[in-house]
């Protein structure tokens, strides 16, 4: 998408892929509270140098989802007394077993 | 009892010589004043039936008869002939109407098109054109027609005109759930957000910011486990997470015990079995044949049919934590170690009173050569005997002892010398005559301590705790807990001649000998003077791994020690714990710490936002 060729690398967004060919283009920063994508776009990576991770077993639904979270918890970093974000009950298991791919178990 | 003039009669002044004697008489002024308005009305409904419905009043407007108008407020309008000039009063009417701030709010509110305009102007015009009696007055009811005193709590009808109390309350009760449903999500946040904040700070497991998403699904699960079957190919830390959040809410049960009980797994952890049958651990043992580590707390129905079950199958336990299983004999016990204690690593046992005793701890040397960890707790049974048969387990290397029976010094004394120089962990809790003589022999014979707990000891002095840590060859301790070792004496609360309990010096001798700690518990040492905090977190100490602190109910702490102690321990200190410090006042949090019981209005805990 809009991450192309020199600025991928350091560019301010990346984009994030699913299984089913959904595209979400997410600020960098919002990301790195997931170990996982942080691990990925650091070195010599293709992710790191295209700035595009692809998620094989993640499906669009999840995906956005777990991108709604990466934003959520980008705007709420520092501010005390936070309500919850919303999560649908149908996708809790799912998601959570994204959450536990993405690293998202611990506040930072 | 003559004054009583009625209802709406708050004002008296002098009263005429005939007022009081009509009072007298029980005949009331304000009481005749009002039958005549009632009269007065009920006459002119007769003429205009208050209640009219819509299409009423449109025959009646067909007719060009005499035509009585809607009264104004307060006055009656004598009947007019003529379309012209009623259609020219009803106009003013409403162009008032329509200039009224309340119209346009309402209209706004509805954000009407044409139609509805018209409508609303309609039910306006209504309620003015008829105004509604005042309180006191008597009036029709709108929907059975009955009579009855209007009082302020009356209800409207929806087609104008009030309602009698009876068919009120048939409105109320058909209006009360659609009222309802909308308030519910506004109960609960406010006050209540704020004090579960403050209870996630005192917990330990508050952060700023947004909570992780696992966490977030975990309490969304838990609020619908009734839905979840399987949670089969999670990663077992997240399982254990989901566990720990049922259990806190109290709901594992015989359902929701299947999904934690993965056929492939080494590893059990019941938070809460409160609610487990005996049926219910034997199918533990049944599902997870490679069972290693069990933790079961609240295990009430842990019964012997469910040891004899255990001991049928094989599965050797390295590590069995029970709590609260008052229902397991002695015999069981012993038979579990003759039987199994072999493989026995970690020997955890809360809250029993007269099962697990002396006689049960004779077992472990024979029967446990690799046991490593024992901890008994709220145990009504051990005695001294007991302790000098752990003394004799020397693979021991954590032991954490709260017993109710007292045990005489003597005893530690005679386990540290026999096995102290390789524990780790050392352990004594509420313990009131523990002397310095075991503080020696902690000097003398441990040399792996890591973790060092006495509490409640009324007997050690300062002396004792000065002679432990100098010249220690045991390396700096990682958890120091000492907490309520201080002198009691309530004839004499104040004074303390011979330095009792943990004071200024032993203090000293503490921090310099445990520099690494990370975790340290002085409350309830009131005797430690302001000098010593001082001379212990001086600008130049640091504390490079200190985590977390408590010094509630140390009365000298103030301002500039806390202060000091965020500056000495600045790399890694999450919490410091100042209940009951009443010298502490205004202090600066840093960044990310927590100040925890600070006493001022504000609250219990100040989170430092300052960088």
């Amino acid at each position: 998408m809009d991450t192309n060729g020199d600025s991928a690398a350091s560019g301010k967004y990346i984009t994030l892929v699913s299984r089913d060919g959904w595209e979400f283009v997410v600020l960098r920063e919002a990301t790195m509270i997931s170990p996982t994508i942080k691990g990925m776009l650091r070195g010599q990576f293709a992710e790191a140098k295209t700035g595009r991770c692809t998620f094989p077993e993640i499906s669009g639904v999840i995906l956005e989802k777990v991108v709604e979270y990466f934003q959520f918890w980008y705007k709420n970093q520092d501010k005390e007394d936070v309500s919850d974000m919303d999560i649908p009950v149908e996708l809790c298991l799912e998601l959570l077993v994204a959450a536990d791919y993405f690293g998202l178990d611990k506040q930072y | 009892m003559s004054r009583q003039n009625g209802a709406g009669n708050g004002i008296r002044g002098p009263h005429s010589a005939l007022t009081d004697f009509l009072a007298s008489h029980n005949i009331s002024a304000n009481q005749i004043r009002r039958d005549a308005e009632a009269r007065r009305r009920a006459a002119a409904a007769d003429g205009t039936p208050d209640n009219q419905t819509e299409q009423q009043e449109e025959e009646e407007e067909e007719e060009d008869d005499v035509v009585v108008l809607p009264r104004r407020r307060g006055r009656r309008v004598a009947a007019v002939t003529g379309e012209e000039q009623r259609k020219k009063e009803n106009k003013e009417i409403i162009d008032k109407i329509k200039a009224k701030k309340s119209f346009q709010k309402r209209k706004r509110l509805n954000d009407s098109d044409d139609d509805d305009d018209e409508e609303l102007l309609g039910t306006l015009f209504k309620q003015r054109a008829a105004p509604l009696p005042l309180p006191g007055q008597m009036e029709n009811c709108a929907a059975c027609g009955k009579r009855f005193t209007v009082t302020p709590y009356s209800r409207n009808s929806p087609d104008g005109g009030l309602l009698c109390t009876p068919c009120g309350k048939e409105l109320a009760k058909d209006a009360a759930p659609a009222k309802r449903k909308p308030k519910r999500p506004t109960t609960g946040t406010g006050v209540g957000r704020r004090r579960q904040m403050a209870s996630a700070v005192l917990d330990g497991s508050y952060h700023p910011g947004a909570k992780s998403l696992v966490t977030l699904c975990i309490q969304t699960l838990a609020k619908n486990i009734d839905l979840a079957e399987d949670l089969g190919g999670l990663h077992p830390m997240v399982v254990d997470k989901i566990a720990r959040k049922l259990s806190k809410h109290r709901l594992v049960d015989p359902r929701t015990l299947n999904l934690f009980l993965q056929s492939t797994a080494e590893e059990v952890n019941i938070y809460d079995g409160g609610k487990l049958s005996s049926d219910d651990f034997i199918k533990i043992f049944q599902t997870v044949p490679n069972l290693k580590q069990l933790k079961i707390r609240n295990a009430v129905h842990f019964k012997d049919e469910v040891m004899d079950y255990l001991l049928t199958r094989n599965i050797e336990l390295e590590d069995f934590y029970l709590h609260g299983a008052n229902l397991l004999s002695s015999e069981h016990w012993k038979k579990f170690l003759r039987e199994r204690g072999k493989s026995l690593k970690s020997l955890r046992v809360y809250w029993t009173d007269k099962h697990f005793g002396d006689d049960v701890l004779a077992e472990l040397e024979e029967c446990c050569p690799s046991l490593e960890r024992l901890k008994v707790s709220h145990n009504q049974a051990v005695t001294g005997e007991g302790v000098k048969s752990i003394a004799k387990v020397k693979s021991l290397r954590h032991v954490s002892l709260e017993l109710r029976k007292s045990v005489h010094p003597d005893i530690f004394v005679h386990l540290l010398e026999k096995i102290g120089h390789d524990l780790r962990t050392f352990s004594i809790t509420r313990v009131p005559n523990a002397d310095n003589t075991i503080l020696d022999a902690a000097h003398n014979h441990c040399r792996s301590l890591r973790k060092f707990r006495i509490t409640d000891s009324e007997a050690m002095t300062d002396e004792g705790f000065v002679r432990l840590f100098t010249g220690w060859l045991n390396p700096g301790l990682e958890f120091i807990d000492l907490n309520n070792c201080r002198q009691i004496d309530s004839a004499h609360p104040r004074s303390n001649p011979d330095n009792v309990g943990l004071c200024s010096n032993g203090f000293q001798a503490m921090m310099a000998h445990s520099r690494k700690a990370k975790y340290i518990s002085v409350q309830g040492c009131r005797h430690i003077t302001a000098e010593a905090f001082e001379k212990a977190f001086s600008a130049t100490t640091v504390y490079p791994e200190m985590r977390k602190l408590e010094i509630s109910f140390c009365e000298e702490v103030n301002d500039f020690i806390v202060g000091s102690i965020f500056r000495s321990c600045a790399a890694q200190l999450r919490e410091l714990v100042v209940f009951g410090c009443m010298k502490v006042r205004d202090v600066v949090v840093p960044h990310g710490k927590l100040l925890i019981g600070v006493p001022n209005a504000l609250g219990m805990v100040i989170d430092g936002n300052d960088d």
